[in-house]
């Protein structure tokens, strides 16, 4: 039974019995919508299985065109931040308001370092020919006729994720303003726990694009 | 081991939330960071064609278990929540399956395709 005589937190909706089962609601919400993000992705992945299993010998030629080393690099960056995520995530349940603050800035430059390097990476391949699309590629560089749909394939899936980043960065400045005001604390982190699945989600995506794109020459 | 211990104290009191400590959460950091390497060197040793996939792949899902058990904190979590990334993962592989019997046994694969 609710004890109504006592003062409810700000934080806890009327309709929730105690912010223990408001915690709970939202992460098992949180993790529905990952379900979702995995069958969203999981639709393109599936397309990648389809398309090299029409022509394995096409994915091993046009992935030469990636470069493993920024690949690997941006592997590592987005590793670093979903570390910082999860530092953050603790600094919050421990009252550490600084601390949560500090993290959340050095996972955000993480994530501007990875697109900063997907653009040079995008910018480069752009320049040289390689588009998306056959009417768009004029790149002659690999000896395949159908080489344009590797890079379609790598556009869409690097693309999307790419979203999913930007908008990640932008939950997090959100969510740096809060804990800027102090609205987070061990009683009340909810959407610092929320943010921090997502980025997560993102990151395990790049943990299966990277060799699946990146290491297969 | 200290992850079981630390399992052990959350169950006895339910209403505290897991807090990972630091050195576990390095831990993790570390690790992924060890495995990313693994399969960089892999890639460059000669695996013949099905086994270089596998071997990618294996490491990736080592990966991806590491983020979800305790990074995403699915170790400590309810097991629906778990529950509901295997449901995710197995109607991937039946959207593929379903996907790659049509696909696979076509006797004309779409021009241009």
């Amino acid at each position: 039974m609710s004890n109504h005589s006592q003062a409810h937190p700000a934080h806890l909706q009327h309709h929730f019995v105690d912010s223990d089962q408001q915690f709970d609601a939202a992460k098992m919400g949180m993790w529905v919508f990952i379900v979702n993000e995995i069958l969203f992705f999981g639709g393109l992945f599936c397309a990648y299985i389809v398309f090299r299993a029409w022509h394995p010998d096409l994915f091993t030629q046009a992935a030469t065109e990636l470069n493993t080393v920024w690949g690997a690099v941006n592997t590592l960056v987005l590793i670093g931040s979903s570390l910082t995520v999860a530092m953050a995530i603790r600094s919050a349940q421990k009252n550490q308001i600084k601390g949560l603050q500090i993290n959340l800035l050095i996972t955000i430059a993480l994530a501007c370092v990875f697109l900063l390097i997907k653009y040079f990476e995008y910018s480069h391949k752009l320049h040289i020919g390689i588009w998306p699309g056959a009417e768009l590629y004029t790149y002659e560089g690999i000896d395949h006729p159908l080489a344009h749909v590797f890079f379609s394939i790598y556009y869409v899936m690097t693309g999307i994720h790419a979203i999913h980043i930007i908008v990640g960065i932008g939950l997090m400045i959100w969510i740096y303003i809060r804990a800027k005001k102090n609205e987070f604390g061990s009683e009340y982190y909810t959407p610092v726990e929320m943010v921090g699945l997502y980025w997560h989600l993102v990151d395990v995506i790049w943990i299966f694009l990277f060799p699946l794109l990146y290491l297969i020459e | 081991m200290i992850l079981s211990e630390d399992k052990t104290m959350s169950e006895h009191n339910h209403h505290e939330h897991h807090v990972s400590s630091a050195g576990q959460l390095w831990a993790i950091g570390i690790a992924l960071t060890l495995l990313t390497i693994l399969t960089v060197g892999l890639s460059y040793v000669e695996i013949p064609a099905p086994f270089d996939v596998v071997v990618a792949l294996t490491v990736a899902f080592g990966k991806a278990f590491l983020v979800c058990a305790f990074f995403m904190n699915l170790y400590w979590d309810t097991k629906f929540n778990t529950m509901l990334l295997i449901g995710a993962f197995a109607f991937f592989i039946l959207m593929v399956a379903v996907t790659l019997l049509d696909t696979l046994y076509r006797n004309d694969v779409v021009p241009s395709f």
